[in-house]
C-alpha cells in the first residue's frame, strides 16, 4: 500500500510537470467557445456513423481543455469520479492474466483507427487491438523502440511486491489512466475504447509477473 | 522517363517496414532504415520522382476537363485568375467570392466543381482512399496542387491574418491544435509543441510551433514519399496524425483542415525556410 502511494504521488508530479512545460502557449485557442469548435467538426469531419463524433467531444477531457490541465479541486472529485466509475473488471474478477499475451497486446498498434469508406489503413474491428505503449514508454528490454513520454516501466514488478493492491493499481491505470489522474497525459484504453478487460490483466501480469521479460535482465544482444 | 518512374517506384516499396514498427500511422523507422532512405536518396540522384506528379498536375490544369469541357485556368488563388506565381506562398486565405478561408487544396477542388463540373465526391474518393501506406494510385486533386505549389518554389511562406476571417480560422486553428481529443485523449501540442527531448517510439518530434522546424515541414510539402511511391500533401499529413489520434475523417479543405493549416503556416511564415516542392520524405 505504501508503496502504491508513493508511486501514484510520482505520477502525479510527472504528470504535474508536463502540464508546466507546456504552459509556455499563452493560450490553447481559448478565443473560440467549445460551442463553436463542435460546430466546426460537426462539418469539417466525415462520419461513417454518428457516434464517431463522441471521440470528439468527452466531459473529462473538456475539463482538462478549459483548465490547461489543472483541474479545480470540484473538477478533480468530478473526473476522477466519472472515470473511477466506467472502469470494467473481467467476469472472473482474475487481475492478473497471461504475461505472454500481455506481451502482445502491449506492442501492437492497431485498433481504433477510423477513415473514409475503402480507405485501406483504417483497423478491422474484429481483429484484438493493441495499446502501442511503447510510443511513450520503455517496457520490455529487449524492445528496440521506446519513448519517454511516460515513465519507465522497464523492472517495474522488480522492486514491486504482487499484492492486491498493487495489482488493482496496475490495472485500474492501464484500463483507465484518468480515474487515479484526472488529466494523465496517458490514454485511457479500457472499453468501449480499444482493450478488453482480459486483455488488461494479461498486461498487469506482463508489468509484475517475475518471469516477464519486464523483470528480467535484458537478453544479451550478442549472438 | 517510364523507367525512371518505375524505379522509384520500386525503390519507394523497397522501403516497406514491419507494420508492428510503426506507431499508430506515422511511421517510426529504425535508424538502420534511415541510412536506407540516405542510399536510396543518392541512388536518386537529382531526379525527384514527385516531378513526374507535377507534370500530370500541370496537364490537369490546363487541359480542358470534367462535363463543363473547361480548364482550371479562370481559378483564383488569391492574386487574380490564372495567377499560379506566388499563389500557394500567401495561402491559406479568406476568399470573398466563397466567404470561406481556403487552403491550395480546398481552392483547386472548389474549382474543379464549379468551373469544370466535377462532383465534389468524385474528385475526392482516390484522394481519400489512396491515403494509406504504400499506396500509390495517383489523385489528380493531389497533382494540381503539387504543380500549383511548385509556382511559389524559392518564396517564403507569407501568410497574413487581415480578414477577421483569417484572424479567427487562426484562433480555430489554435484550438484544434492544443485541444485533446480522440480516443488517445491527445492533442496535436502533445507531440508537436516543446518538443525538446521528447520520443515517441523511439521517434524524435518536429516542433510545429518552432518558426523553423515548422518553416523546413511545410515547405517541403506537396512532397514525394518514397515509402509510398506517391506525392502527398499538407491536408494528408494533417489527415495522418489525425488518423493516429483516432479522431474520425478530416476532410480535405474543411474549416478545420483550413484552421490547422493556417495555423502552422503562420509559424512557418516566421522563417526563412524557402518553398521547395516536391519535397522528399522517407515515410509518412
Ligand atoms: C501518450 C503516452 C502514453 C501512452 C501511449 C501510454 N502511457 Fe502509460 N503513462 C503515461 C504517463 C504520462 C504516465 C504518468 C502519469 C500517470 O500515471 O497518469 C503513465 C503511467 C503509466 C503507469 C503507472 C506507472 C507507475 O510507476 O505508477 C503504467 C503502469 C502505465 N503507464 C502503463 C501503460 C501501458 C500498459 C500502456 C499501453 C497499454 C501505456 N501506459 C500507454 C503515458 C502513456
Ligand atoms: C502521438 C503523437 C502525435 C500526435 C498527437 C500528432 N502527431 Fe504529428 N507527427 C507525429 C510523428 C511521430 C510524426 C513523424 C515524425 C517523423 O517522421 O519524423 C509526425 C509528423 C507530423 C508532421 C510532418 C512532419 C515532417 O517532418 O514532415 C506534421 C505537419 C504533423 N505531424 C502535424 C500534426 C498535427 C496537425 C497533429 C494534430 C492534428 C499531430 N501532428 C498530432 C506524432 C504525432
Amino acid at each position: 500500500m505504501k508503496t502504491s502511494m508513493t508511486t501514484v504521488g510520482l505520477t502525479l508530479c510527472l504528470a504535474l510537470g508536463a502540464a508546466h512545460a507546456q504552459d509556455k502557449a499563452p493560450d490553447w485557442g481559448d478565443k473560440i467557445s467549445e460551442e463553436a469548435f463542435l460546430k466546426a467538426a460537426k462539418e469539417s469531419f466525415y462520419l461513417n456513423k454518428p457516434e464517431e463524433f463522441e471521440r470528439l467531444n468527452d466531459p473529462s477531457l473538456a475539463i482538462c481543455n478549459a483548465t490547461h490541465n489543472r483541474p479545480d479541486d470540484a473538477q478533480v472529485k468530478e473526473i476522477l469520479g466519472r472515470e473511477q466509475a466506467a472502469i470494467v473488471y473481467p467476469k472472473d474478477k482474475a487481475l492478473f492474466g497471461d504475461w505472454q499475451k500481455g506481451k502482445k497486446w502491449v506492442e501492437d498498434v492497431h485498433g481504433g483507427r477510423i477513415g473514409y469508406p475503402g480507405f485501406l489503413d483504417a483497423d478491422d474491428p474484429h481483429h484484438a487491438n493493441g495499446g502501442n505503449c511503447y510510443a511513450c514508454h520503455a517496457i520490455d528490454p529487449n524492445f528496440p523502440q521506446a519513448g519517454n513520454m511516460g515513465p519507465p516501466l522497464t523492472n517495474y514488478g522488480k522492486f514491486r511486491p504482487k499484492t492486491e493492491a498493487m495489482i488493482k493499481y496496475t490495472y485500474d491505470k492501464v484500463y483507465n489512466a484518468k480515474a487515479s489522474n484526472p488529466c494523465s497525459l496517458m490514454p485511457r484504453y479500457g472499453n468501449p475504447r480499444l482493450l478488453t478487460p482480459e486483455q488488461v490483466a494479461d498486461i498487469v501480469a506482463f508489468l509484475l509477473d517475475p518471469a516477464s521479460p519486464v523483470n528480467q535482465p535484458p537478453v544479451n544482444a550478442a549472438k | 522517363m517510364k523507367t525512371i518512374k518505375r524505379l522509384a517506384l520500386s525503390l519507394g516499396l523497397g522501403l516497406g517496414v514491419p507494420a508492428a514498427l510503426m506507431i499508430g500511422t506515422t511511421g517510426a523507422l529504425a535508424n538502420s532504415d534511415e541510412d536506407k532512405f540516405a542510399a536510396y536518396r543518392d541512388a536518386l540522384g537529382d531526379e525527384n520522382p514527385g516531378e513526374f506528379f507535377i507534370d500530370d498536375g500541370k496537364k490537369f490544369f490546363h487541359e480542358k476537363r470534367g462535363p463543363k469541357n473547361e480548364n482550371l485556368e479562370k481559378c483564383d488563388f488569391g492574386l487574380g485568375p490564372g495567377v499560379l506565381k506566388g499563389a500557394y506562398a500567401q495561402l491559406p486565405r479568406y476568399f470573398a467570392d466563397t466567404g470561406k478561408v481556403e487552403t491550395l487544396e480546398g481552392r483547386i477542388l472548389g474549382c474543379m466543381v464549379k468551373l469544370q463540373g466535377f462532383k465534389e465526391e468524385d474528385v475526392l474518393k482516390m484522394h481519400y482512399q489512396n491515403a494509406g501506406e504504400e499506396d500509390s494510385r495517383p489523385s489528380e486533386l493531389a497533382a494540381i496542387t503539387s504543380y500549383i505549389a511548385a509556382q511559389s518554389n524559392g518564396l517564403k511562406f507569407d501568410v497574413k491574418l487581415e480578414h477577421a476571417a483569417e484572424k479567427n480560422a487562426y484562433e480555430m486553428g489554435k484550438k484544434m491544435f492544443w485541444r485533446r481529443q480522440g480516443w488517445m485523449d491527445l492533442s496535436c501540442a502533445d507531440c508537436h509543441a516543446n518538443t525538446q527531448g521528447k520520443l515517441l517510439r523511439g521517434v524524435e518530434l518536429p516542433d510545429m510551433t518552432a518558426p523553423k522546424t515548422a518553416g523546413k515541414v511545410m515547405t517541403a510539402f506537396p512532397a514525394y514519399v518514397l515509402k509510398d511511391a506517391n506525392v502527398r500533401t499538407q491536408w494528408w499529413r494533417n489527415e495522418r496524425c489525425v488518423l493516429a489520434m483516432r479522431l474520425p475523417w478530416l476532410k480535405t479543405g474543411s474549416e478545420l483542415d483550413a484552421a490547422l493549416t493556417l495555423y502552422m503556416s503562420i509559424f512557418a511564415s516566421q522563417s526563412d525556410e524557402k518553398i521547395q516542392v516536391p519535397g522528399i520524405k522517407p515515410r509518412a
